[in-house]
């Protein structure tokens, strides 16, 4: 009882350095997105794929009565499609944002981390990953890379033009067959 | 309207600011009942007055004007407007003169109460936005009270002595509220905006409907509880389907219902407009409307009134003549204006039409060379049709000057991209001399699409019903004979027509089916902004009624879906733009229509213009029906026609038919049919579309043959009476009873 309660004193003291997050799994590294930027953990679904969409899109969903445009954070990291089902998130939407969709592997869970733990991106990161990725906390399990989803949004994304480079194919459908 | 009032009038603050009073932006109900009456009342008097201009001596009219007034003036004085009151009262005044006989119905007294009508709207709208009626600065009011004490005449002394002190008040008042208030008046001036927008977003519902609604919505939700609790085994499921279904559709036939609005609140405000615009221009013009009751969904409505704006601008300053040269042409001096509004084939259409000089197409076209829209060669070879469509293109405008009303270049490419914008499209006519029609053509909705869902490269699409000319089935087998190439380019031959064909698997960069498995190929005719093309899709699922969703800005950047859709077994479609995938594909309108030139068969096509069905139903006879006299084709099963009094009928969707046999088909195909074979029928379901299905009638044919152009023969000795038509340089007889009438509607055309 008596370590539960100092356990309780250390927590309020930190309180504002805490953050929750909400941990995800694509290929094999975990990344972590803060819940206050999280709408809804939407599990697995089927994705509508858009042709011609850049390769950054993984498709659309339904949403409550709306399309939802969905970014596969997988292609966003260059590496090869997922073959299970993939786990839709619904990103919060800010005043001005879009709402959006992220597709990751797996949706683990929340963890409550000190902001201390987080160490800026390293300087030797290359310059796509530098752009995704927000620092990484230093856990017990190893490395929890944090996202920043307003970076994430698909048209913040085909702004920056550093993954424009590929598309949903069909790009050589052109009149001259 | 009301629009342009408010950019009047935020000019006007910008100037001399206005007194911000404590109680800003709190309007109780009261006042917005007052102000949404009002509102209504002054468009009616808009209506009104320049109707009156017309018709001086109508009573009615100007009793209806001095109504709205009246009414202003007594509701105001309740509600403790003071400026308003006496801006009303002066025009009362004058109204109350005009009534009375008093004074006669010029040019200059209609300008006067106009002014006065924009006047109390000025204020109507301040009061929305602040809740008062403020007190401006250097008011205007005062001079426009003196003015129409001016068109008052004699009674000029009694009114301007008061009116004097009244300007002295104010400008003092004026003074002191500008000085303090010039700090907050910026600030204000970005929620006044918003509020004025917001304004525009309200919209007035008749109580039944919403009644209705609500019942209907109570309905759906005992629906669902039923279902909820007999779940999906119960027997009664079926049926508690098909309630769902009819309760769906009620409401939303009735949310439909209450989103329309008579086009004639858009015309509403056209007289005004023209009369202000003739004026500038120096036009004589009058304006007639025809079809303002035919409704049209809100949003849509909004959608096209500023293409609808410019067409009408267009046809005032480009369209109709000066009155002299109107003169010399032989036209009466007064130019018209006839704005139409009516439905065809599930869609509104609104028509724009002027008696001026129609649209030199030698100027378009040397407009079109000197902008370098097209090559000198391009347009010496075009038709006067295709050269037509150059004044959609962008950067386009044939006005010598540029004036204040039009000629700055944009123009009826914007008109057109706004159309095309809400699913709808743009057509122009003009004959020289004669006047121009523009046509435009807007769904009725914008919510809910007909369209035909397919599947190509394993993922459904949805294209909309409007675009949809035919479908054609390619049997694999046959794939190779009909699909004919010109370098690497595949065209189908329809009915002697080179049609492109455009895969969509292909353009679209998805896996194609192998041609192993592949049972075949649908081709989709589709038309859009004026390119016709065979969309190859791999299968066809179901015809359905499609909610459209949007898509984010990065995939609307894509440039080929106009937005996705949720199907019925949940999956979602992408909606595709068929315009734009003809242009990604590099189907062109115009060599399109060169081609179709190049066959010889469109000259044919526009100089008769009738299409036949052409089926056979005596022996070794063509005979031939117009298409648009039939309805459908149908395969009827030989035993459900029955016989009353030795005619053949046959019940059809609720409805008796009488079935022409002239051919003796069904006496041949009985006697087969005891030989005992199945047989099948074809009938062809005629109805005459002008007298409203009322000549409704079977036709029993042997076989139908083709669907073709023709020209009818002039009869003579030769035809013994007989309506005979040449159809594809065959000699076709076409059928008395519908035949005569379509050649009477040829007549009239030619």
């Amino acid at each position: 009882m008596k370590i539960a309660g100092r356990e309780h004193v250390d927590e309020i003291q930190e309180e504002d350095d805490a953050v929750s997050l909400c941990s995800l799994y694509a290929g094999n590294e975990m990344f972590g997105i803060d819940t206050r930027k999280i709408r809804e953990v939407l599990g697995e679904r089927d994705l509508q794929r858009v042709p011609m969409s850049p390769a950054f899109i993984a498709g659309v969903v339904p949403y409550r009565g709306e399309v939802l445009t969905t970014v596969n954070l997988r292609a966003l990291l260059g590496l090869e499609a997922y073959a299970g089902k993939c786990c839709v998130l619904v990103m919060a939407d800010d005043e001005a944002a879009e709402r959006f969709g992220l597709v990751v592997d797996a949706v683990g869970g929340v963890v409550t981390v000190s902001r201390r733990v987080l160490e800026n991106n390293p300087c030797t990161l290359e310059a796509r990953a530098k752009w995704l990725f927000d620092g990484a906390y230093k856990m017990d399990a190893g490395l929890m890379v944090q996202l920043d989803p307003k970076k994430l949004s698909p048209s913040r994304l085909s702004e920056v033009g550093l993954f424009k480079n590929s598309s949903n194919g069909g790009l050589d459908a052109s009149p001259d067959r | 309207m009301r629009l342009s009032g408010a950019e009047g009038d935020s000019k006007w603050w910008d100037a001399h600011g206005y007194r911000s009073l404590p109680d800003i932006g709190f309007v109780d109900e009261l006042t917005k009942e007052f102000i949404a009456e009002s509102q209504e009342g002054l468009d009616r008097m808009e209506r009104c007055l320049t109707e009156l201009e017309m018709r001086p001596d109508d009573s009615g009219l100007l009793g209806e004007i001095f109504r709205a007034v009246h009414t202003i003036k007594g509701t105001t004085g309740f509600l403790g407007f003071d400026r308003l009151e006496k801006l009303a009262h002066a025009g009362e005044h004058l109204l109350g003169s005009l009534r009375d006989g008093k004074l006669e119905v010029t040019s200059d007294l209609i300008s006067g109460l106009l002014r006065l009508m924009d006047g109390l709207r000025g204020i109507l709208v301040l009061i929305e936005e602040t809740g008062s009626e403020g007190t401006r600065a250097g008011d205007e009011d005062g001079e426009l009270i003196a003015e129409l004490a001016m068109l008052n005449g004699h009674e000029l002394s009694e009114i301007e002595a008061p009116q004097i002190a009244l300007v002295e008040t104010t400008k003092v008042e004026g003074g002191v509220t500008a000085a303090a208030s010039s700090g907050s008046s910026p600030a204000l001036q970005p929620t006044v905006v918003s509020e004025k927008a917001s304004a525009d977003k309200t919209l007035r519902i008749d109580v039944d409907v919403l009644n209705r609604m609500m019942n209907l919505v109570g309905e759906l939700v005992l629906t669902r509880n039923q279902m909820l609790q007999s779940g999906m085994e119960a027997a009664n499921f079926p049926e508690l389907a098909r309630r769902l279904d009819s309760v769906t559709a009620d409401l939303r036939e009735t949310v439909m219902q209450a989103r329309m609005q008579p086009v004639g609140n858009l015309f509403g405000k056209f007289p005004r407009m023209v009369r202000d615009l003739a004026r500038t221009c120096g036009r004589e013009v009058r304006v007639e409307f025809s079809g303002q009751e035919t409704g049209l969904d809100k949003s849509l409505l909004e959608a096209i009134k500023d293409p609808l704006t410019h067409a009408v601008r267009n046809a005032v300053d480009h369209g109709i003549e000066s009155p002299a040269d109107r003169v010399l042409a032989g036209k009466s001096a007064e130019g018209c204006l006839r704005l139409k509004a009516f439905h065809q084939s599930g869609s509104v259409v609104i028509e724009i039409e002027d008696d001026g000089a129609g649209i030199p197409i030698e100027r378009v076209l040397q407009k079109a060379i000197e902008r370098n829209l097209v090559t000198a060669e391009d347009a010496a070879g075009m038709s006067e049709r295709e050269a037509l469509q150059l004044i959609f293109l962008p950067g386009f405008s044939t006005a010598a000057a540029v004036t204040t009303v039009s000629g700055r270049g944009v123009g009826m490419d914007v008109v057109r991209a706004n159309v095309e914008k809400v699913g709808g499209s743009v057509e122009v006519e003009s004959r020289r001399g004669m006047g121009t029609t523009l046509r435009l053509r807007v769904p009725l909705t914008l919510a809910i699409v007909p369209s035909l869902v397919v599947k190509s490269g394993g993922q459904a699409f949805a294209l909309p019903q409007s675009t949809l000319v035919e479908l054609v089935d390619i049997p694999q087998r046959e794939f190779a004979q009909v699909v004919q190439r010109i370098g690497s380019s595949e065209l189908y031959r329809l009915r002697e027509r080179l049609l492109p064909m455009v895969w969509l698997d292909r353009l679209l960069g998805l896996e194609a089916d192998s041609p192993e498995q592949s049972k075949g190929h649908y081709l989709a005719v589709l038309e859009a902004e004026g390119c016709r093309y065979g969309l190859v899709v791999d299968d066809l699922m179901s015809p359905e009624e499609i909610v459209v969703k949007p898509l984010s800005p990065v995939l609307r950047e894509i440039g080929l879906f106009s937005g996705a859709t949720v199907l019925g077994n949940g999956t979602l479609a992408l909606i595709l733009d068929i315009g734009a995938t003809a242009a990604r594909a590099g189907v062109k309108p115009i060599e399109e229509e060169v081609g179709e030139i190049g066959t010889g068969e469109a000259g044919v096509h526009e100089a008769s213009g009738i299409s036949f069905l052409i089926f056979e139903d005596r022996l070794r006879e063509r005979t031939a029906l117009p298409l648009d006299v039939v309805e459908r084709i149908e395969s009827v099963p030989l035993g459900q026609i029955e016989y009353a009094g030795g005619r053949p009928l046959l019940q059809y969707r609720g409805e008796l038919l009488p079935l022409r046999d002239e051919g003796n088909v069904l006496g041949e195909m009985d006697a087969a049919h005891q030989a005992g074979d199945e047989a099948m029928v074809t009938v062809l379901i005629c109805g005459d579309a002008s007298v409203g299905g009322a000549q409704r009638g079977g036709m029993v044919v042997r076989q139908v043959l083709d669907v073709s152009t023709g020209t009818l023969l002039d009869r003579d000795e030769a035809t013994q009476g007989m309506e005979l038509a040449l159809v594809k340089e065959k000699l076709t007889q076409v059928h008395r009873e519908f035949g005569v009438k379509a050649k009477a509607a040829w007549q009239e055309v030619a």
